[in-house]
């Protein structure tokens, strides 16, 4: 039996775990600050600590990849065939014929309205004069998807037969989804050369795991009665996995598919950086760095177009599908065979269109003729958001504040004053009986003054550690203080703590905005209307593409990229928020309103409180999204992590490329094992 | 093959345990208690064990219908599991036509559930993705059977379950009693001699339940199947059994006819359940009948095969014992009038 250890916490200590912990991290902050002028060592990590860890795993790395290089070199030669293929298909295929094949394929998954899609969509790929390159592109989804389907589809089965590995697979699949892509890509880059085949292999690698993912999930969720009915009937292990259990797992392995197909057409557009490839998402690259956002922006929205159309069209595998009458598929091919034959000699050559060239210049015009007349306005924006909310975030007001721009020099004497207004507050709220909270603001308090990029190492390494073990005990905190250590001494602590104070400054603003929104939607309904699809729309996006229009306004820069990562991480925030207040059980409205609750009442008793867990993971995706886009952001100008992983792309420098996403997995892991921690109690605490 | 004296299923001192090493820790705590099943059992929880069946001892017959009730976690499906090895049985025996299940090879389990068992589920266990008739062919289908020769047994099961018509609908198309339908029609359709039924009528509504059951007793009379049946629900197991064990805690406290369960109740326990049952219409007139001679003048025509109800009321204005007869018609005991309403008293438990 095991015994019943959650009695009440004695009331001999006087304090709630979380009010410890704040206490704690509030000492050592103190301790660090008054004593940085006597122990420098105390405030920075001196450089005599570091180890050369990233040279070692450079090394390493080096030799073990100089080990596989064979076999991958005949594995990548390999694939060269069936991609030479692809290529020659899709760029030899005429257009009328591969639109016909589109609309065709659309009408028998989905109708109608997927027909319809298929036709407009490539319709205006075909007009942007990008048909070439979209074709390159799509022949790298075409050949990465089944090897990622494969593989994922293999790890999946696998793990679900051998139990063994089964907690093994998922943990790699966890650091797998939160090492950054761009770090996928240096290795790969001294493996295979530059090329296409680096970008074929990175984006299976990458869209491999979610179908793994669902896999794994839709084979456990097969009811219990089901695999024993097959195993009652007779059947072998292999014929109940593969006539019974996958069969009956199909809605979520499809799940996994139209993932799958996201994810590597994600990547394939992200590997473009590498070059050598003429495909789309190079063309954004080469318009983008030519600022030529007019065009820029046709390219992106072309890959949004693709991502659009493959999306819907595998979506609707997912969902229980109507038959179609396929009479219709077989007229659409028809028509487009005869269509071609008939009017090939007249047929323009696709890259010679310039239909949306017009289009392109009045964007560019346009956007340029904005920027001149709203200048003022919009440098003042940045301007403003730099100096006043992002600077001060990242080098505390102590060095923010600067006659040049805050009109008036920070003192040591407004660093105390700050700090007793803190205290005061503090003490007034433990007077009121929050002592935790008070602890919370003084520690903010602190970091607004230190910068979060000059927070001691101690006070950062004991606040993760109280984190931790407020949100799932000691295990926890060790695996943070663990993990936070090995980026310590690496030497790159500087670099992130420095991608903490962007994503920080993203997840936050994410969190406010994307949760009002969310609030919003689930009390209007009006409101969700215009926000769904616009979720749909960003989740569907490339990250890449997120680039281009801040880019457009606001030029290279920190706040671009703050942006950038913004727009892309909003979106779970909002969703989650909408979907844990919307789905509070009506029992427990009705009870609310039967106790004569007002709609206000009720919303901050009973639907926030019930929704409270829902939220955290909507949080919790929210960082793991910044996260993925800060090292994309790099390219538009951050610091921090995401810039080392681009640069060490650049030099082929292994051993950086991988410490740097080892160290920025290692954030989000944390973030995401503390957020999650907190989803738990909370969810433990409701009985859910 | 078999002697006609030999049992369908035969179980043995039957464990099955939960927790990690629970073979060992089963095989420890019997020696620690010299084997006293109740003292093993405590030991297995104290030490973080579940022994969820604790030392069955039963045996089916040939043809017979045996029911096993108990609530909800008693572990009538952990049993029922073990025999069909589902699960694999931590310590005993198990025959299964005179030869030990337990421990038995892949290859062996696979080929005696494909000539020799069915089994129906509570949630019926349809594949979603087949039809109604590849449901039911299914167990065909894994042995390499034709399709033309497994669509049309699976044709003949239908039929035998009343489903004609709808062969070609999927599961998700068919209310529940028509989806438990094609649940029995599946689990007959290799013809197998042994008929586990896993609570299969508990997730219908009460209307249909009672139709499912008649039906199924109507089957079972054409085709005399041994049968293990598991149930919650006292009615039912009194209605369809030959003979009732009834569970607690894992641990089998009774097993008996239907009349011996609601007139000899072992303890508290099975008391309980029998509460709410109106005796008079389960117990029979032969289980209070007397083998001595002597009786009164008055011959109301009593049978063995009675129920009290029926007898008591050829009875109300007698006080002498009157005479019982069987099927034939043969005197063969005595029943006291004020046996037969003693036995209806409800107790008082």
């Amino acid at each position: 039996m095991t015994a019943v250890t959650d009695l009440p916490t004695q009331h001999s200590a006087h304090l709630t775990a979380g009010a410890k912990a704040a206490l704690i991290t509030v000492i050592v902050g103190a301790v660090c600050l008054a004593f940085e002028g006597i122990a420098p060592w105390l405030a920075k990590w001196p450089a005599a600590w570091e180890l050369p860890a990233t040279q070692w795993v450079g090394a390493f790395l080096d030799w073990f990849l100089n080990l596989i290089k064979p076999a991958m070199r005949l594995f990548s030669d390999m694939m060269t065939y069936p991609m030479n293929w692809a290529n020659f298909v899709l760029g030899n295929t005429p257009w009328p014929i591969l639109i016909g094949i589109v609309t065709a394929l659309g009408w028998y998954l989905g109708g109608m309205p997927m027909a319809a899609l298929g036709f407009l969509g490539l319709s205006f790929v075909l007009a942007s004069g990008y048909w070439a390159e979209s074709m390159n592109t799509l022949a790298l989804v075409a050949v990465s998807v089944p090897v990622a389907l494969i593989l994922g589809g293999g790890i999946g089965i696998l793990a679900n037969e051998v139990p063994k590995v089964k907690t093994f697979v998922q943990a790699v699949l966890d650091v797998m989804q939160t090492v950054p892509t761009f770090a996928y890509l240096t290795p790969l880059l001294l493996l295979f050369g530059f090329g296409p085949v680096v970008g074929l292999i990175a984006s299976a690698i990458y869209a491999a795991p979610p179908m793994a993912r669902n896999v794994m999930l839709g084979l456990e969720r097969v009811e219990p009665e089901i695999k024993e009915a097959a195993i009652m009937s007779g059947g072998t292990r292999f014929q109940q996995l593969f006539q019974v259990e996958i069969p009956a797992a199909t809605t979520q392995i499809m799940v996994g598919v139209n993932q799958c197909l996201m994810a590597a057409l994600s990547m394939v557009i992200i590997a473009a950086v590498i070059g050598g490839f003429n495909d789309i998402g190079w063309e954004v690259l080469l318009t983008m760095r030519k600022a030529q956002f007019g065009e820029s922006l046709m390219a992106g929205l072309v890959i949004v177009v693709f991502a659009v159309v493959i999306d819907r069209m595998s979506g609707t595998l997912a969902t229980e599908r109507k038959r179609y009458d396929s009479r219709v598929v077989w007229a659409m091919l028809g028509f487009a065979i005869i269509f071609t034959a008939a009017f090939w000699a007249w047929l323009p050559n696709p890259s010679e269109l310039t239909l949306l060239d017009p289009m392109a210049e009045a964007v560019d015009s346009g956007l340029t003729a904005f920027t001149q007349n709203n200048g003022p306005w919009l440098d003042a924006l940045k301007n403003n958001s730099l100096f006043y909310v992002l600077l001060p975030l990242r080098i505390g007001l102590d060095q923010a504040v600067l006659p040049f721009t805050w009109g008036f020099q920070w003192t040591a004497g407004m660093s105390y004053g700050l700090f007793t207004v803190g205290a005061v507050i503090t003490l007034l709220m433990a007077w009121r009986g929050r002592l935790t909270g008070g602890l919370i603001v003084l520690i903010l308090i602190g970091m607004l003054e230190t910068g979060i990029a000059n927070l001691p190492w101690p006070f950062v390494l004991t606040g993760a550690a109280a984190l931790g073990w407020v949100a799932g005990g000691w295990r926890l905190a060790a695996l943070c203080v663990g993990l936070l250590c090995t980026i310590l001494v690496s030497g790159l602590w500087e670099r992130a703590l420095l991608s903490l104070y962007l994503s920080g400054a993203a997840v936050f603003s994410c969190a406010v905005v994307g949760g009002l929104i969310g609030l919003a939607s689930a009390v209007w309904e009006p409101v969700w209307k215009v926000v769904r699809p616009i979720c749909d729309m960003l989740q569907t996006i490339p990250l890449f593409v997120f680039l281009i229009p801040v880019l457009m306004v606001f030029q290279i820069g920190e706040f671009s990229a703050f942006l950038a990562i913004c727009a892309y991480a909003i979106v779970p925030m909002i969703r989650y928020t909408r979907h844990g207040l919307v789905n509070t059980p009506e029992e427990m409205m009705e009870a609310a309103v039967s106790s004569g609750a007002t709609e206000w009442q009720i919303m901050r008793d009973v639907r926030a409180p019930y929704a409270a867990p829902t939220i955290l993971l909507g949080l919790n995706q929210t960082i793991l999204y910044a996260f993925a886009m800060l090292v994309i952001a790099a390219l538009i100008g951050t610091t921090g992590l995401g810039q080392s992983i681009y640069l060490a792309l650049g030099q082929a420098d292994v051993g950086l490329g991988i410490s740097a996403g080892a160290a920025m997995a290692i954030l989000a892991l944390i973030a995401d094992r503390i957020v999650q921690g907190f989803a738990e109690e909370r969810r433990a605490a409701l009985g859910l | 093959m078999t002697d006609a004296t030999m049992p369908a299923i035969a179980c043995q001192n039957l464990w099955q345990v939960f927790g990690p090493g629970a073979e060992k820790a089963l095989t420890d705590a019997l020696s620690r208690s010299g084997n006293d099943a109740d003292k093993a059992a405590s030991d297995l929880r104290e030490n973080g064990f579940i022994p969820a069946v604790q030392d069955a001892n039963f045996e089916v017959k040939e043809g017979e219908l045996f029911v096993i009730m108990g609530l909800s976690g008693s572990g009538k499906s952990t049993l029922i599991r073990c025999i069909s090895q589902l699960l694999p049985g931590t310590g005993g025996e198990i025959r299964v036509d005179g030869a030990n299940v337990i421990g038995a090879s892949k290859k062996a389990l696979t080929e005696l559930r494909r000539k020799k068992l069915g089994m129906v589920f509570q949630h019926f266990g349809l594949f979603p993705h087949m039809t109604v008739a590849e449901n039911v062919a299914y167990p065909l289908r894994v042995q390499g059977v034709s399709k033309k020769e497994r669509l049309a047994r699976a044709q003949e099961v239908i039929s035998l379950v009343g489903l004609e018509g709808r062969e070609d609908s999927f599961p998700r198309q068919l209310s529940g009693g028509q989806r438990q339908r094609v649940g029995i029609a599946r689990s007959l359709a290799v013809n197998p001699d042994i008929w586990f039924l896993d609570e299969p009528f508990s997730a219908l509504d009460p209307l249909i339940r009672r139709q499912l059951q008649d039906e199924f007793l109507r089957i079972q009379a054409t085709l005399k199947k041994s049968i293990v049946f598991i149930t919650h629900d006292i009615q039912e197991a009194l209605k369809l059994a030959d003979r009732i064990a009834i569970m607690r805690d894992g641990k089998i406290v009774q097993i008996g006819t239907p009349t011996d369960i609601v007139l000899r109740p072992v303890d508290d326990y099975v008391r309980e359940f029998s509460k709410d049952v109106a005796k008079g219409q389960h117990a029979k007139v032969a289980s209070v009948m007397r083998s001595e001679a002597e009786c009164g003048p008055d011959d109301p025509g009593l049978t063995t095969s009675m129920t009290l109800d029926a007898a008591l009321a050829h009875c109300m204005e007698l006080y002498e014992p009157v005479p019982v007869r069987d099927a034939s018609g043969n005197v063969v005991g005595t029943v006291h009038p004020s046996d037969l309403a003693s036995a209806l008293q409800v107790d008082e438990a």
